[in-house]
C-alpha cells in the first residue's frame, strides 16, 4: 500500500523522555488547585498548633507552652525517634503525611482519568513515569516545607515564643528535611503503583507510612532496651527526625543518602512492578 | 513492512485467554476495522499494542520494530474506552498535557491544528466535563492525533454516537487517513458505518483471528441476491425454489442468491399469478457476511 509520507522512528534520549513527563506532571501540579490547597494546609496547621499550645483551658488557666522557641514547631530539639507528646510530633515531618496524601491523590487522579492510559500508551519505558512523579511530589514537598516554615514562624512569633536559636543548625535541619522529600516522594509514588486499583488503599497506606509509626515503635523498643538508637537513621522517617535543632553538615549528608539510597530501591522496584504487570 | 505485525499472542485473565495465539496483520496505510462480538478479545489485543497490558506470550511489532521500542512508541495515537482526560481541566489544557508529553515544540499550534481536525476549534476553553459524549470522543481522537501519529488504535469510537456524530466521525477518520497517512486500527460493533471506511477487516472470535480480508477481496467475494415482496409469500417463495438453488424468507422479504436478473424472476412470478410489490438488487453487506461467517463458526 502507498503511504504519502516517510516513516521515521527516533527513539527519544532518556533525558527528552523524562522532560516530557516532568513536564506534563509539573503542568498539572501547577494547574490544578490541589497543589495550592496543600500549601496552604501546611501553613496553616503550624500556625494553629502554635496558637493552640498557647492557649486558655477551659477554667480560664494558661496552660504551660509545649514549645521554648518558635522553631521547635520546625524541628525538634534533639533528634526524638519516641514521641512522647504532641509537641515531640508537631514539626516539619507533618509535611510528609500532607505529602503523602497529596501524591495518592495526585497518582490517583492518573489512574481515575485514564490519563495514564496516555501517558503509557507513548512511554514505553516505565521508569519514566517512576521517576516524573517522585520529582514533582518532591518538589511539592518542598514547596510545603517553605510554606509550613512561614507559617510555623508566624504562628510561634504570635503565640509569643522566643525566636532564639542556633541558625547554622536550623538551616541544615530544614534542609534535611526537604531532602528527605525526594525519598519520601519515592515511598509514596511506589506504594501507588502497589494499590493503583484501590485508592482507599493508596491513600491509607500513604498515611500509615508518613506517620513513620513503624519507626517510632522499633525506636520504642530499642529505647526499652538501652540499644543505640542511631541505625534508625537509616529509615527515611528516622532520618527526618534526625534533621533537628542541633543538625550539623554530617546530618545533612546522612539525609542526602538515605534519601537518595531509597529513592533509588523504590525507583527500581516501581519501575519492575509497572514492567511486569498490567497498567490497570 | 506492516503497521502491525502479530504473531502468536496470548493474553489470559484467571487462567482463561482472552486473546488466544492470535495473529494479526496491517498493512501501512490501512485503515483496519477489527471486529468481533462482546468479550471476542478486540480491546484486550489494542490494549496490549499499547502496552497497557503485559502478554502472556508472543510477538508484537509495529513498523517492522519491537512494540516496546520508544521511537516507535512515541508515534501511536490510542483512544481506548475513553479518551483519558482530566474532567476538571479544559479542551486546551488536556491537550496541552499531552502536547508537552510528546516534547513538541510547537504545541500551540499543534493543538490549533488537531481541533480543526476534529471540528472542535470553538471549544477549546470548554471543561471536559462539561462536553457531550460525541464532542469527548473527537477530543479523544484531537488527543491520539497530537505529535504526528503514524498508528491510530481507535477503541470502539464512534459507540454512543447519534447519526451526525457518526457522520462527523466518519468523515474525520477518512480526512486523516488520507491527509496524514496514518494507519487507522479500528474496532466498532457498529458495522455499517466500519464498512464506509475500512479497507481491511480483521474478524476476531474467542480470543482467535478467524479472518482476515481486505475490503477489496470481500466485495468480490460478497454474494449478490434479489430480494421482492408480493401477496403471497409463502407460495411464491415454493415457487421460486424450483428454479433457484438458494431462496430464503429474511427480513420480512424473499430473496433470491447468486441471482442477477430481476427481470427474469419478475417474469416467472408474474406468469405464474403472482404480484411483485417490490423488488431490488442487493449485495450481501458487511454485517450480514459477519453473521453468516459466525453462524458457521457456531455450526448452525
Amino acid at each position: 500500500m502507498e503511504t504519502k509520507r516517510e516513516l521515521k522512528f527516533e527513539s527519544p534520549s532518556f533525558s527528552k523522555r523524562l522532560k516530557g513527563m516532568l513536564g506534563v506532571d509539573f503542568y498539572r501540579l501547577f494547574h490544578t488547585p490541589m497543589f495550592y490547597i496543600f500549601l496552604v494546609i501546611a501553613a496553616i496547621i503550624p500556625a494553629m498548633v502554635s496558637a493552640m499550645t498557647t492557649m486558655p483551658d477551659a477554667n480560664g488557666n494558661k496552660m504551660e507552652p509545649l514549645y521554648s522557641n518558635v522553631w521547635q514547631i520546625i524541628a525538634a530539639s534533639e533528634p526524638l525517634y519516641v514521641v512522647n507528646s504532641i509537641a515531640d510530633y508537631a514539626n516539619m515531618n507533618m509535611v510528609f503525611i500532607f505529602g503523602g496524601i497529596m501524591v495518592s491523590i495526585f497518582i490517583g487522579h492518573d489512574y481515575k482519568s485514564g490519563y495514564v492510559k496516555q501517558l503509557f500508551t507513548t512511554h514505553a519505558k516505565k521508569q519514566d513515569y517512576m521517576m516524573s512523579k517522585s520529582i514533582v511530589c518532591a518538589f511539592a514537598m518542598v514547596c510545603m516545607c517553605i510554606t509550613y516554615l512561614i507559617g510555623g514562624t508566624i504562628g510561634g512569633v504570635l503565640a509569643g515564643y522566643s525566636l532564639e536559636v542556633n541558625v547554622g543548625s536550623l538551616i541544615l535541619a530544614i534542609l534535611g528535611k526537604m531532602i528527605m522529600s525526594f525519598g519520601w516522594a519515592s515511598l509514596y509514588t511506589f506504594l501507588n503503583i502497589i494499590f493503583r486499583k484501590y485508592f482507599g488503599v493508596s491513600i491509607a497506606s500513604s498515611f500509615f507510612f508518613g506517620t513513620g509509626i513503624l519507626i517510632i515503635g522499633i525506636a520504642a523498643i530499642v529505647e526499652n532496651l538501652s540499644l543505640p538508637t542511631s541505625f534508625l537513621n537509616l529509615f527515611l522517617y528516622g532520618s527526618s527526625v534526625n534533621a533537628c535543632l542541633v543538625s550539623g553538615i554530617p546530618t545533612l549528608l546522612i539525609c542526602a543518602a538515605v534519601s537518595a539510597a531509597w529513592a533509588v530501591i523504590y525507583n527500581v522496584l516501581g519501575t519492575r512492578i509497572l514492567s511486569k504487570s498490567d497498567v490497570y | 513492512m506492516n503497521a502491525i505485525e502479530i504473531r502468536n499472542l496470548s493474553k489470559s485473565f484467571r487462567g482463561m485467554y482472552a486473546v488466544d495465539h492470535l495473529n494479526m496483520t496491517v498493512p501501512v496505510g490501512a485503515i483496519y476495522g477489527f471486529i468481533g462480538e462482546n468479550g471476542s478479545g478486540k480491546s484486550t489485543t489494542e490494549k496490549l499494542i499499547c502496552g497497557h497490558l503485559v502478554p502472556d506470550g508472543g510477538t508484537i511489532t509495529l513498523f517492522g520494530k519491537d512494540y516496546t521500542d520508544p521511537g516507535v512508541r512515541v508515534r501511536v495515537g490510542a483512544l481506548i474506552e475513553d479518551p483519558g482526560c482530566f474532567p476538571g481541566s479544559s479542551v486546551y489544557q488536556n491537550l496541552m498535557m499531552q502536547a508537552i508529553n510528546l516534547g513538541l515544540e510547537n504545541g500551540e499550534e499543534e493543538i490549533r491544528r488537531v481541533l480543526e481536525i476534529v471540528r472542535m476549534e470553538d471549544s477549546a476553553n470548554l471543561k471536559f466535563k462539561n462536553c457531550s459524549l460525541g464532542m469527548k470522543q473527537r477530543i479523544g481522537i484531537a488527543m491520539a492525533l497530537l505529535g504526528d501519529p503514524a498508528l491510530l488504535i481507535l477503541d470502539e469510537p464512534i459507540n454512543g454516537l447519534d447519526t451526525d456524530g457518526m457522520r462527523i466521525m466518519r468523515e474525520i477518520l477518512v480526512d486523516i487517513t488520507q491527509t496524514y497517512g496514518c494507519t487507522v486500527l479500528i474496532s466498532s460493533h457498529i458495522l455499517g458505518e466500519l464498512e464506509k471506511i475500512a479497507t481491511h477487516y480483521g474478524i476476531i472470535r474467542q480470543g482467535r483471528m478467524i479472518m482476515e480480508i481486505s475490503a477489496k477481496e470481500m466485495d468480490s467475494r460478497a454474494q449478490m441476491f434479489i430480494s421482492l415482496k408480493t401477496g403471497e409469500m409463502q407460495k411464491a417463495k415454493a415457487l421460486l425454489q424450483k428454479k433457484f438453488a438458494d431462496v430464503r424468507e429474511e427480513d420480512g422479504s424473499i430473496r433470491v442468491y447468486d441471482a442477477d436478473d430481476p427481470a427474469a424472476i419478475v417474469d416467472y412470478l408474474m406468469k405464474n399469478g403472482h404480484v411483485i410489490s417490490e423488488i431490488k438488487k442487493n449485495k450481501i453487506g458487511l454485517e450480514e457476511y459477519y453473521i453468516e461467517l459466525m453462524s458457521q463458526k457456531e455450526g448452525k
